[in-house]
């Protein structure tokens, strides 16, 4: 699971609705994955991201200089984009949990896919 | 601990008494096809002899070949335990049941050429030969026509044999069929267990010829393989016959216990005793006795009978219809997940264009990406895909995709994290017709303002426009392949409205109208009794709401010509499993989508027997 994966998914157990973002990731196996960089790509998921969230699980991990924020004129910095394409798109998490911040549901991440269903009195009515 | 080294063992019964010169032999660990073994002795005295006096011993072997002994001294050899497993219960082997005079009798009193005109058929390369007597057994339903015995009833030979049996207690009921199969070596039988409603309860097989390792395997997965010793009488009853299937692989050589030699029982793992034994033209005798009722046995799970009288039907609640989902659609994927995807290789080409088509960088999930067919398809989107089978997600992650495992009816994704989605040949799996525009409604919520998503689903109408869709027309060609044999289910005893091929555009029945949706209306189904009918595959359909049979082969990818026909035939009992699936109507998944408030449809057509959406969140 990619860090941008990471970064789209949310808690989607009965009640929670938006407090269900962002899982709460523990990892107790992360591997780098080289992937080609493509500045351009990265630019574009820039703004898609939600920060904070990408922050908390980039300390999690404890990777080092990951930027506050994205800075002025991020389009065309080399060295922000190269950054940025290294925790989003390099950094997977083959075995570890997510966590509901709300309810505490643990979702397990194994081999890289976390499992995400849910059992049927938690989607029960 | 010495080891032999050496390019070609000599045989066991060979090396042994060489070995035994210098003393007893503890042991000899001979792995099967390695040019070396392992002797200990039970002293190191007795091992030091049989290095000085033994090494560079020549030896002649069985084919008049010089061989060479060459030894060495090593630490410690890893010997496995002698697992003691039981026979499956149930499970007997009567060796040395006939004499070998009436072995040569039995052998020679079939008669193999009698029924086909043609020799050269017979003498197939590929399959095992087959001959009935007393019913006729069919392989397309593997059941026997208990209304049309065959004429002269079982072989004479045969009384005098079974009487002793029945006399010695080896059976306790008189067979009144018989099925002789000729195995050459390569020859083998699928796994299977044989029907319950066709045979009672005592099924025996004998042996001639040549013997032959028969592998039986428990559901848990479990196989035990068996020695069936030439002129031995292997007797299933109980769980071994209704339970565990029997299968013999298709190989010339069987993996025997070399100290047992041609003696009856489990093949265990103790590979210091294990050998190859080149198989003979091997023929066996299967006596059976025709059940004349339902099978009523305690394994209900796997008989016949019993699960015919419970068919999965319509679903009244949405507990229902989670659960005939569960049953018949997600419990099967995970079954078929290999197979299914060695199938699911062409990526249909609007479904390209339209993931081409949208602009670089987007963020896009699929939802029931199966085994993502569509997620490495243009490289400028960052793709997620998702689906409820693990086992199709592991392929996903397999080919370095990102993917996760949900129900699609709760996509973990945050509200407006994607600008495109495509569920494609998912919705239609869902069995009430709220879960499908619940469905729809899960794919909505994913998008962004102004998102596109494309939505594929098979349709009722497989001929349109006077064109017969791919999934119709491949029946011409397709005798004998997968997803063509027709079920082997009884067809539907119900009454279902028939549906005429549309040929024109306008539907022979109403449009679907958006009150129907709301209503969690049952308009999609006008029949009489709720039970779901077995669709046959590659016909049209008669009902939108259908079990669709896989047949399930093995070795996916590999091409299988198809079976030669013929009173031979071939047993080839692939198992078979029945999706769910609510076919749409022209129409119905644009009428779906209408329902919802925050989407207006941009393009709605047909695409090879599917009918296709294209939505965008407003």
């Amino acid at each position: 699971m990619k860090l941008l994966t990471h970064n789209l998914l949310s808690s989607h157990v009965r009640g929670v609705g938006p407090r269900g973002f962002p899982l709460r990731l523990q990892a107790t196996e992360v591997r780098i994955n080289p992937v080609e960089f493509n500045p351009d790509f990265v630019a574009r998921m820039i703004p898609k991201v939600e920060w904070a969230a990408l922050l908390e699980a980039a300390d999690t991990l404890h990777l080092v200089e990951v930027p506050k924020e994205p800075i002025e004129g991020y389009e065309h910095d080399e060295k922000f984009l190269r950054k940025m394409h290294h925790v989003l798109l390099e950094v997977d998490v083959l075995e570890g949990t997510l966590q509901c911040p709300e309810s505490g549901r643990l979702f397990p991440i194994s081999r890289g896919i976390p499992n995400m269903l849910l059992s049927d009195e938690e989607t029960e009515t | 601990m010495k080891a032999l080294r050496q390019y070609r063992m000599p045989p066991r019964n060979q090396l042994l008494p060489v070995l035994e010169t210098c003393g007893p032999v503890d042991a000899l660990l001979m792995p099967p096809n390695k040019p070396y073994s392992f002797v200990s002795y039970k002293t190191a005295e007795e091992s030091k002899k049989a290095y000085v006096t033994l090494n560079g011993k020549e030896i002649v072997d069985d084919l008049g070949q010089k061989i060479i002994l060459y030894f060495n001294f090593v630490e410690k050899a890893q010997w496995k335990e002698l697992g003691l497993q039981a026979l499956p219960p149930g499970l007997m082997v009567v060796e040395e049941i006939i004499s070998s005079e009436d072995e040569k009798m039995l052998l020679e009193s079939i008669n193999w050429t009698e029924d086909t005109g043609n020799q050269n058929v017979q003498k197939s390369l590929k399959h095992r030969r087959v001959k009935h007597f007393g019913y006729e057994f069919h392989y397309e339903n593997n059941n026997v026509d208990r209304g049309k015995p065959l004429p002269g009833g079982l072989p004479d030979i045969c009384d005098s044999i079974l009487e002793k049996w029945l006399k010695e207690g080896h059976i306790k009921h008189k067979p009144d069929q018989l099925t002789v199969n000729q195995y050459e070596p390569g020859h083998g039988i699928p796994a299977h267990i044989d029907t319950h409603s066709a045979f009672e309860d005592e099924i025996v097989s004998l042996s001639l010829g040549s013997e032959v390792v028969m592998d039986f395997k428990h559901p848990d997965g479990i196989t035990v393989p068996v020695m069936l010793p030439r002129r031995s009488l292997l007797v299933m009853t109980g769980e071994s016959r209704y339970l565990w299937t029997h299968g013999i692989t298709p190989r010339k050589f069987d993996t025997v216990q070399a100290s047992k030699g041609h003696k009856s029982g489990i093949i265990t793992s103790d590979v210091g005793d294990l050998t190859l034994s080149k198989r003979g033209i091997r023929t066996s005798f299967t006596f059976r006795k025709v059940r004349q009722t339902p099978c009523n046995c305690s394994y209900p799970l796997v008989c016949d009978s019993q699960m015919k009288a419970t068919p999965p039907s319509f679903p009244e609640s949405e507990r229902e219809a989670s659960q005939l989902e569960q049953e018949y659609v997600h419990r099967v994927y995970e079954e078929i997940a290999g197979h299914f995807s060695s199938t699911r290789h062409t990526p249909w080409p609007h479904v390209v264009e339209f993931l081409k088509a949208l602009p670089r960088g987007s963020l896009v999930a699929d939802v029931g990406c199966g085994n993502g067919k569509y997620l490495g398809i243009n490289k400028e989107l960052y793709m997620i895909g998702c689906d409820w089978s693990q086992s199709l997600v592991d392929i996903c992650r397999e080919r370095h995709f990102q993917a996760f495992v949900c129900d699609a009816l709760a996509v973990p994704i945050r509200g407006g994290a994607c600008d495109a989605c495509v569920s494609i040949a998912v919705i239609h799996h869902f069995a009430t017709a709220e879960r499908r525009v619940a469905a729809l409604q899960e794919l909505v919520r994913l998008l962004r303002p102004g998102g596109k998503a494309l939505v594929y689903v098979w349709a009722m109408e497989q001929e349109y426009n006077k064109k017969k869709s791919k999934y119709l027309r491949e029946n011409r060609m397709s005798q004998g392949k997968e997803e063509e044999v027709s079920s082997d289910m009884p067809g539907p005893e119900l009454l279902v409205e028939q549906v005429p091929d549309t040929g024109h555009k306008e539907p022979a029945c109403r449009m679907p109208s958006v009150s129907d949706f709301q209503e969690g209306g049952r308009n999609s189904r006008e029949v009489t009794n709720s039970k779901l009918p077995v669709h046959t595959n590659r016909t049209s359909f008669h009902s939108q709401d259908v079990l669709v049979p896989w047949h399930l082969k093995g070795n996916p990818g590999k091409d299988k010509p198809a079976e030669p026909f013929g009173p031979g035939g071939s047993h080839d009992p692939s198992p078979v499993f029945h999706r769910f699936y609510h076919v749409f109507r022209e129409g119905e998944l644009e009428a779906a989508c209408q329902t919802l408030s925050n989407v207006r449809v941009l393009r709605s057509y047909y695409d090879q027997g599917n009918w296709c959406v294209i939505l965008e969140k407003v």
